[in-house]
């Protein structure tokens, strides 16, 4: 016996309903999200932790079920530190895979360049360089940054150089990197507006072999305290070692590299460090009694869960800043149901006090800087633990 | 200021030693190669890999930093030279050596990492022994062994009696059944070893760094074209001229117009004095 | 006849490229290339064609690019005037440069155009107050209608096209022997009366001219510029794509620099070998296929199509020949 035609028109439709019913409930578009990583090249080592802590987000909240039932889709870009491959793969995210959120890139050339272009495209960008001119409420109304300004850096170094350890005969080095040059400006220009003049102040190229006329020049001026701004880790150590090997006590404050792990190993000697001060954030410093504030022991025992139980031999905060970067995305979409990117845009503008791991983020109509000043915290360079450090007393 | 002279020295001598292995390549084959300072990169980074990973003692390490260098000859020789020569094109050695160099420098950069990582202590000697410190005067010292040794061994024994034939006079010198093939090969890994050799003791004063290649190909260059090509005096004299110069301009300017001046000084040399301050005038077009 | 039709059918599938192009992002490569084309064209004359093996256009692409920005950004002037004064600014740094650098011998000439790219890094750091420092500078757009992904791509093929125009003239006119003469053998060619010097340095003057044109293009397409977007390996890129394309075409170069701009960007871990990959592409050119790989596409045409040389059988001719020897003997 045949079938009416109309019966089969019917169980047709009525599979289709299922279906449409089926994707809309169960399988909602996910929430794709573009990295802008320099995981090769120059600077790699920041990019790699900070990727550990994206991925490790990502995962959890997926695990967990997505945000409102939508799935996380990471769609990671390998950079290398080329601003021009920045420019092409920030292109390729925002026109081909369409993505509703960008997160970096890593590096301050490669971000100056690509801010605009997906400020043009409308797209909310999660910004983690550090250079001051990277966002602006006017011009780029979608760029958030997590990270703290290179200003902000500077701000507590100086602070510390200028009032705790009572230093006012300052030499401000810095190296001939386009990162280098504008940090070494903008420290010499605090410094000014705080009523110090630097006594000597000089830019070295970061592959230079010594530094032994520099540091003599500056004892010369009658310098009582050097502040190097540069993230070579090269130079910064050969400069330790110098003024080891000088047998000059200064003490040294200055950019976070100086803190960091490959620095122990390029000193003649372990107590080379000492007397080093570098810019850090209060997410990764011990308090007195040994304990790390309640959020980064939170995430360093989940990082131990999943990594196993041996030392973390990274500086922490790169994971902390990852990890936060999503779990900021997770909150836009929540607060505006979606991933509209106006409605991104109002909610991550009157965002007020959003606890990370990191840091305690606010943006507002016309500050796109989120990171707050009192989160910064000067950290003694060689008591690295465990990815955190001890306080400059 | 005697620091900024000395440090200028020790890294004149790491050039003069890149520009005394462009002389022994250029010897026997008229070709200035690109892998001329990666072999003393491979020199640093395999020698700290050496005696920091497999904790090796230290003639060990040496020469095994030595190997590897000697290594780099032989494959510029056979991989970059030995097909490219065969050919009249007379730019082509460039294009293939350059190639090689490119890829052992990001190869580098890919294992060993793009930061600098340390060299350890060769000499047992305490630091804060200032213009004394032995990462200055080991450099100082292997570029002048290198030059001697080199002189030496070119009036002294048959095999560099043999270089110099070659370099008056390829075609002479296979005509008189000289395996020039053969010598040339040797030539290239006595260039690579050498550079293995100096960059080893440049280690302290350059860290194990990935980038030093194209560094001393250009200074290296530099030197050797303003001392006079195939001359080893000259090869020192440009080497310590060059790295005393820029350390002065340093100490006096700052860092930021170096290379404009390492640079200055060659377009200078070669306006005035086309072949060098010791090179000889060779013109021989066909 | 056949000629006309292959150009006619190329001018339209790249004129339509905007309409039938996936999305913005191959739109946006596409036109890098073409403004990657404008300098290595002129760059083709010197390498390719008068042989003088440059790796520092680079340099003149950072002068090119930092001219437009200063001058259409900082100083405000007309787009046009900034974009023309840029090939005018390379144009006359590429005669500074020649000048000294052309009398030297190929290594030499090679290591001064290497040290050329570093010292523009080096002074576009130290001049902060013209060129930003490190901080760089934001490069402002074309006006309408050239603002859009479509309109700058028309522009910059406009002017790849011209520039490839005057190449090819450059190339097919006695310049073009010239400048092959000069390549292939100096002593030759200033035996026949080439004036060696100053076809080089025209040469020279030329792409000096086109790379700041095309600094000025990709400057646009990036729109912010800092000293590191202008790094030694891309010089070293300009160059690999003449090389693998061919010397002494033009259309290799064109392949060279199209396929090597999109290959990275297709798949990820040649992206991430980065230059082992550029150096390994040029060493396997020059060992196996010195013509480069426009010659295996021209070989591959004429297996698909054999030149037709004519069957023209010689019949021995006794009685002509008889009337010659004894022309011959008269």
């Amino acid at each position: 016996m045949k079938r009416p035609i109309l019966s089969h028109l019917r169980a047709g439709v009525g599979a289709l309903a299922l279906l449409v019913l089926a994707t809309g409930v169960f399988a909602q578009e996910p929430i794709r999200i573009g990295w802008l990583s320099s995981l090769t090249g120059p600077l790699s080592s920041a990019a790699i932790a900070e990727n550990q802590g994206v991925q490790f987000a990502v995962d959890e909240i997926n695990r967990a079920g997505g945000i409102d039932g939508r799935k996380l889709e990471l769609i990671t870009r390998d950079t290398a530190g080329d601003p021009t491959k920045a420019v092409n793969f920030a292109k390729q995210l925002v026109f081909t895979e369409k993505v509703h959120f960008i997160i970096g890139p890593v590096n301050s050339g490669e971000s100056l360049a690509t801010v605009p272009i997906v400020a043009r495209a409308g797209i909310p960008n999660l910004v983690i360089g550090t250079v001051d001119e990277l966002v602006d409420a006017k011009k780029y109304p979608n760029a958030f940054r997590v990270i703290n300004t290179n200003r902000q850096w500077i701000d507590g170094a100086n602070t510390y150089a200028l009032d705790v350890l009572k230093r006012r005969k300052v030499a401000v080095i810095g190296d001939t990197s386009g990162y280098g040059t504008s940090s070494a400006k903008t420290a010499a220009e605090l410094l000014e507006k705080a009523g110090v003049k630097p006594v000597y102040s000089v830019l070295v190229d970061p592959n230079k072999t010594d530094l032994a006329d520099e540091m003599n020049k500056a004892k010369a001026a009658g310098a009582d305290v050097i502040m190097p701004w540069s993230a070579a880790t090269g130079l910064l150590a050969r400069l330790l070692n110098t003024r080891g090997d000088m047998g000059w006590n200064v003490p040294v404050v200055g950019h976070p590299a100086l803190m960091a792990p490959p620095i122990g190993k390029l000193l003649n000697k372990p107590e080379y460090w000492g007397n080093t001060v570098a810019a850090g954030y209060v997410s990764t410093t011990y308090d007195a009694k040994g304990k790390l504030p309640a959020n980064t022991q939170a995430l360093i025992d989940k990082l131990h869960d999943r990594l196993g139980k041996s030392e973390i031999d990274y500086m922490l905060w790169w994971v902390a800043l990852g990890y936060d970067t999503v779990r900021i995305v997770e909150h836009a979409v929540r607060q505006a149901h979606g991933t509209d990117p106006k409605a991104i845009q109002k909610v991550l503008a009157n965002t007020k006090g959003l606890q990370g791991v990191y840091a305690t983020y606010s943006w507002s109509a016309s500050q796109r800087n989120g990171f707050p000043d009192h989160q910064i915290m000067m950290n003694q360079a060689n008591s690295f633990k465990d990815g955190a450090y001890r306080a400059a007393r | 200021m005697l620091s900024a002279l000395i440090a200028g020295l020790a890294t004149g001598a790491l050039y003069a030693a890149a520009a005394l292995v462009y002389n022994v390549m250029f010897s026997t084959s008229k070709v200035l190669s690109v892998t001329t300072g990666h072999t003393a990169m491979l020199g640093g980074v395999f020698g700290a890999w050496f005696l920091q990973a497999f904790a090796l003692p230290l003639p060990v390490a040496l020469l095994g930093s030595m190997a590897i260098g000697a290594l780099l000859g032989a494959l510029t020789d056979f991989v970059a030279i030995r097909r490219v020569l065969a050919r009249s094109d007379e730019h082509l050695w460039l294009l293939s050596t350059l190639a090689l160099a490119t890829m052992v420098q990001q190869a580098v950069a890919l294992w060993w990492g793009t930061e600098p990582k340390p060299f350890p202590r060769i000499i047992p000697q305490e630091f804060g022994a200032g213009v004394f410190d032995q990462k200055y005067w080991l450099p100082v010292a292997v570029a002048i062994a290198l030059a001697i040794g080199l002189e030496l061994f070119y009036r002294g024994t048959l095999y560099g009696k043999l270089f110099v034939a070659m370099s008056e006079d390829i075609f002479a010198a296979r005509a008189r059944g000289i395996p020039t093939e053969r010598i040339r090969m040797f030539s290239y890994v006595m260039a690579g070893a050498m550079g293995g050799l100096a960059g080893f003791a440049a280690g302290q004063l350059t860290f194990a760094y990935f980038a030093l290649g194209l560094t001393l190909t250009l200074n290296g260059f530099i030197a050797l074209a303003v001392g006079g090509l195939g001359s080893n005096l000259g090869a020192l004299v440009g080497g310590a001229a060059l790295g005393i110069l820029s350390s002065i301009a340093t100490y006096y300017v700052g860092g930021e117009f170096q290379q404009t001046i390492s640079v200055g000084l060659l377009m200078l040399v070669l306006l005035l004095k086309p072949e060098g301050l010791f090179g000889t005038r060779n013109v021989r077009p066909v | 006849m056949k000629r006309v039709a292959i150009l006619l059918f190329a001018a339209a599938v790249l004129v339509s490229l905007p309409w039938w192009a996936g999305d913005q992002y191959q739109l946006h490569l596409a036109a890098l290339i073409g403004a990657y084309w404008v300098l290595i064209a002129g760059l083709n004359l010197v390498v390719g064609f008068s042989g003088q093996l440059s790796v520092g256009h680079v340099g003149l692409l950072a002068i090119g690019a930092y001219a437009y920005a200063i001058l259409a950004g900082t100083h405000e002037w007309n787009v046009w005037l900034a974009l023309a004064a840029s090939g005018g600014i390379g144009a006359l740094c590429g005669l500074l440069l020649g000048l000294p650098s052309l009398r030297l011998p190929g290594f030499y000439f090679a290591m001064a155009t290497l040290a050329f790219a570093l010292i523009v890094t080096e002074l576009v750091l130290a001049l902060d107050g013209l060129t930003g420092g490190g901080v760089g500078l934001s490069v402002p757009e074309f006006p309408a209608p050239f603002d859009t992904a479509a309109g700058s791509y028309w522009l910059i093929l406009g002017i790849a096209v011209i520039v490839t125009w005057l190449t090819w003239n450059v190339a097919r006119l006695m310049w073009g022997r010239g400048l092959i003469a000069v390549r292939d053998s100096m002593v030759t060619a200033q035996a026949v009366g080439v004036p060696v010097f100053h076809a080089k340095l025209v040469a020279f003057v030329f792409s000096g001219l086109t790379a700041g044109l095309g600094g000025a293009l990709f400057a646009v397409m990036q729109s912010y510029i800092t000293p590191d977007t202008f790094l030694f390996e891309l010089g070293l890129f300009f160059f690999v794509c003449i090389i693998i394309g061919g010397r002494g075409s033009i259309l290799g170069p064109f392949l060279g620099t199209v396929v090597l701009t999109a290959l990275p960007e297709l798949s990820a871990p040649l992206a991430k070998l980065g230059n082992f990959f550029y150096g390994l592409l040029l060493l396997l050119v020059v060992l196996l296929l010195p013509e480069g790989i426009g010659r295996l596409f021209q070989i591959g045409l004429e297996r698909l199509r054999p030149q037709r040389l004519g069957s023209m059988p010689i019949e021995p001719q006794p009685a002509q020949l008889a009337l010659a020897i004894k022309a011959g003997q008269r």
